[in-house]
């Protein structure tokens, strides 16, 4: 693989340490993929360890030591860069979710200074697993992501093009502006596979947000890694119903990309979205499918809520207004403890429009800039959430774990909020 | 005693190092299926689950390659876990992104499975520098 002049500097190490680095981990993957050159990219959105994933005990001080080593001489990144929520709000709700004073001081000593760390190198402040609110990227532009339903939106809503990246090589990717032209970055790997298409009873004009959820596990379950071109949905899906449709596939599957006949730009039409081939399998999702999907995120039996989380990925504007509708004028049962996590783009927006206000009036606590899938993870007791991708974080991570979960729509779940007890649904 | 060397792709010079083999016949995670305090195979249904990797030389068809994948590997390392070396077939990005930097070396893409090739407890010599793998196998009465 040839290296041009710019990067020889970096590689020979010109450019410092942390460039020399990034441009060997991107090296040494192109070459183990058999990629021919690298792309320019765009924009990349980070996952660092010492803001989100578990800032405190061992594993915190080691999640430090590795931003450092990964970002030691470095003073600007070469891409415009967004990156994850923070793991949990410590102003807000982290001794309503139990962490512990000392876990606290903590994450305040790691979560804190690395997030002004990255900021510092120009990243943008937006902390939120959905980055393409804040950097929309066009048709064939190549970014480099870590998080898995913004790969597969930039992919399939915009038709630009993302590998599955980690941590560690989303870095690299934005302190060298490059990447190995590898994966869907080619043309030729972005064609549909399979088709999944809505069975008799399935109809999804009708769904709520979390039926979203439970088709999106379902079709997972039928294309498991092979790329699927959905039909039969509504051309109009809205931004919030897009959201849930990704969510969990995009965690199920490990898929980088998929299509919508007729709604992302890859797939005008079936022919285009297959690139004249043949689907390998077609598939339909039927109710049955619908139901099991709830049933698996379902792990609860005990009708007594101890938390209700919503906001993973974090909540929109249309579902602060649906929250809001539900608990107007009501209050949250004293035994309840009810987190909406959003980030601080949505939520001022929804204090302007006058949703916040009703939900906090009830006792609900808005926290923002926060993952509360990973979060959540440390509670105890029975939760009940409206992301099928949380419940799988909360009721997955370990072998010991007591959480149990009830999986339903935001109306469900603000219910049980007010009453302190879930009402089965099926 | 039989000998017989390989030949595969190294991530990086980095010496020749030697050790007891752990062979994983499935793919690795070390985010989440692998213990970073202890260097234990923890996954369900892993067919390699309960075999340490701590001290030794990772023998898998590659890493599994989640988001939070490299991370692991560095914790493997910080806690003094981690394998000395890693052979596999594929040069997953993650698992090599992980190698690189704690300066792991790491040998793939051989003529031949690394599953088949290597057995637990051969000892293996890495040679990063050439990207060869010397693999010493003592036969003994209760292994045939």
């Amino acid at each position: 693989m040839q290296l041009d002049d710019q990067e020889k500097k970096m590689i020979e190490g010109e450019e410092g340490e942390a460039t020399r680095r990034a441009m060997e981990i991107l090296v040494a993957k192109g070459e183990a993929e058999g990629a021919k050159k690298r792309v320019k990219i765009v924009y990349a959105h980070l996952m660092p360890p010492d803001t989100m994933f578990f800032p405190f005990g061992r594993q915190g001080k080691w999640a430090r030591d590795l931003t450092g080593t990964l970002t030691s001489d470095l003073s600007r990144l070469r891409v415009p860069a967004t990156m994850e929520p923070k793991f949990v709000d410590l102003e807000c709700c982290a001794r309503r979710m139990e962490f512990s004073e000392s876990q606290i001081d903590e994450m305040q000593n790691i979560m804190l200074p690395a997030a002004n760390l990255y900021e510092k190198l120009g990243v943008i402040p937006s902390y939120t697993a959905l980055p393409f609110v804040i950097f929309p990227t066009k048709l064939g532009e190549h970014v480099s992501v870590a998080e898995s339903i913004a790969i597969l939106w930039y992919n399939t809503m915009f038709g630009s093009r993302c590998e599955r990246d980690d941590g560690v090589t989303s870095l690299a990717a934005a302190i060298t502006g490059v990447y190995p032209e590898i994966g869907v970055h080619l043309a030729h790997n972005r064609y549909g596979e399979v088709t999944i298409r809505p069975g008799k009873g399935v109809d999804p004009a009708a769904f709520n947000y979390t039926d979203w959820d439970a088709y999106s596990l379902a079709a997972s379950r039928k294309c498991k890694e092979k790329t699927p071109v959905f039909l039969g949905l509504p051309k109009n899906l809205t931004f919030t119903q897009r959201k849930h449709l990704l969510e969990v596939i995009a965690v199920e599957s490990g898929l980088a990309i998929m299509h919508i006949v007729g709604v992302t730009p890859e797939a005008p039409t079936v022919e285009a979205a297959f690139g004249g081939k043949k689907p390998i399998a077609e598939f339909e999702i039927h109710p049955d499918d619908i139901e099991e999907a709830y049933r698996s995120a379902t792990t609860a039996t005990d009708p007594k809520i101890k938390y209700i989380f919503l906001g993973c990925p974090h909540v929109t504007l249309p579902e602060f207004r649906e929250l809001a509708k539900v608990l107007d004028g009501r209050k949250v049962h004293p035994e309840v403890t009810l987190i909406v996590s959003t980030n601080r783009q949505f939520l001022m927006i929804a204090q302007d429009m006058g949703y916040v206000e009703p939900i906090e009036k009830a006792g609900g606590i808005v926290a923002q800039d926060m993952c509360i899938a990973f979060s959540g993870t440390q509670a105890s007791g029975t939760i009940a959430t409206d992301s099928i991708k949380a419940a799988f974080f909360y009721t997955g991570f370990s072998s010991k774990t007591t959480r149990r979960v009830w999986l339903g729509s935001i109306a469900e779940c603000a219910n049980a909020a007010v009453t302190g007890k879930w009402n089965e649904r099926r | 005693m039989s000998k017989k060397v390989i030949q595969g792709h190294s991530i990086k010079k980095l010496g020749i190092v030697e050790g007891k083999a752990v062979v994983s016949p499935d793919l690795v995670a070390f985010w989440g299926g692998t213990d970073w305090e202890s260097g234990e195979i923890v996954e369900v249904g892993h067919k390699a689950r309960g075999k340490n990797m701590a001290g030794k030389i990772l023998v898998c068809p590659a890493g599994k390659g989640g988001a939070g994948d490299t991370f692991g590997f560095f914790y493997l390392y910080k806690s003094g876990k981690a394998p000395r070396a890693i052979v596999c077939n594929r040069g997953q990005g993650t698992t090599l992104a992980g190698a690189l930097l704690t300066n792991t070396p790491m040998v793939y893409g051989f003529d031949g499975d690394v599953i088949d090739l290597i057995e637990d407890d051969d000892h293996l010599c890495i040679d990063s520098e050439a990207g060869t793998v010397t693999i010493t196998r003592r036969e003994t009465p209760e292994r045939k």
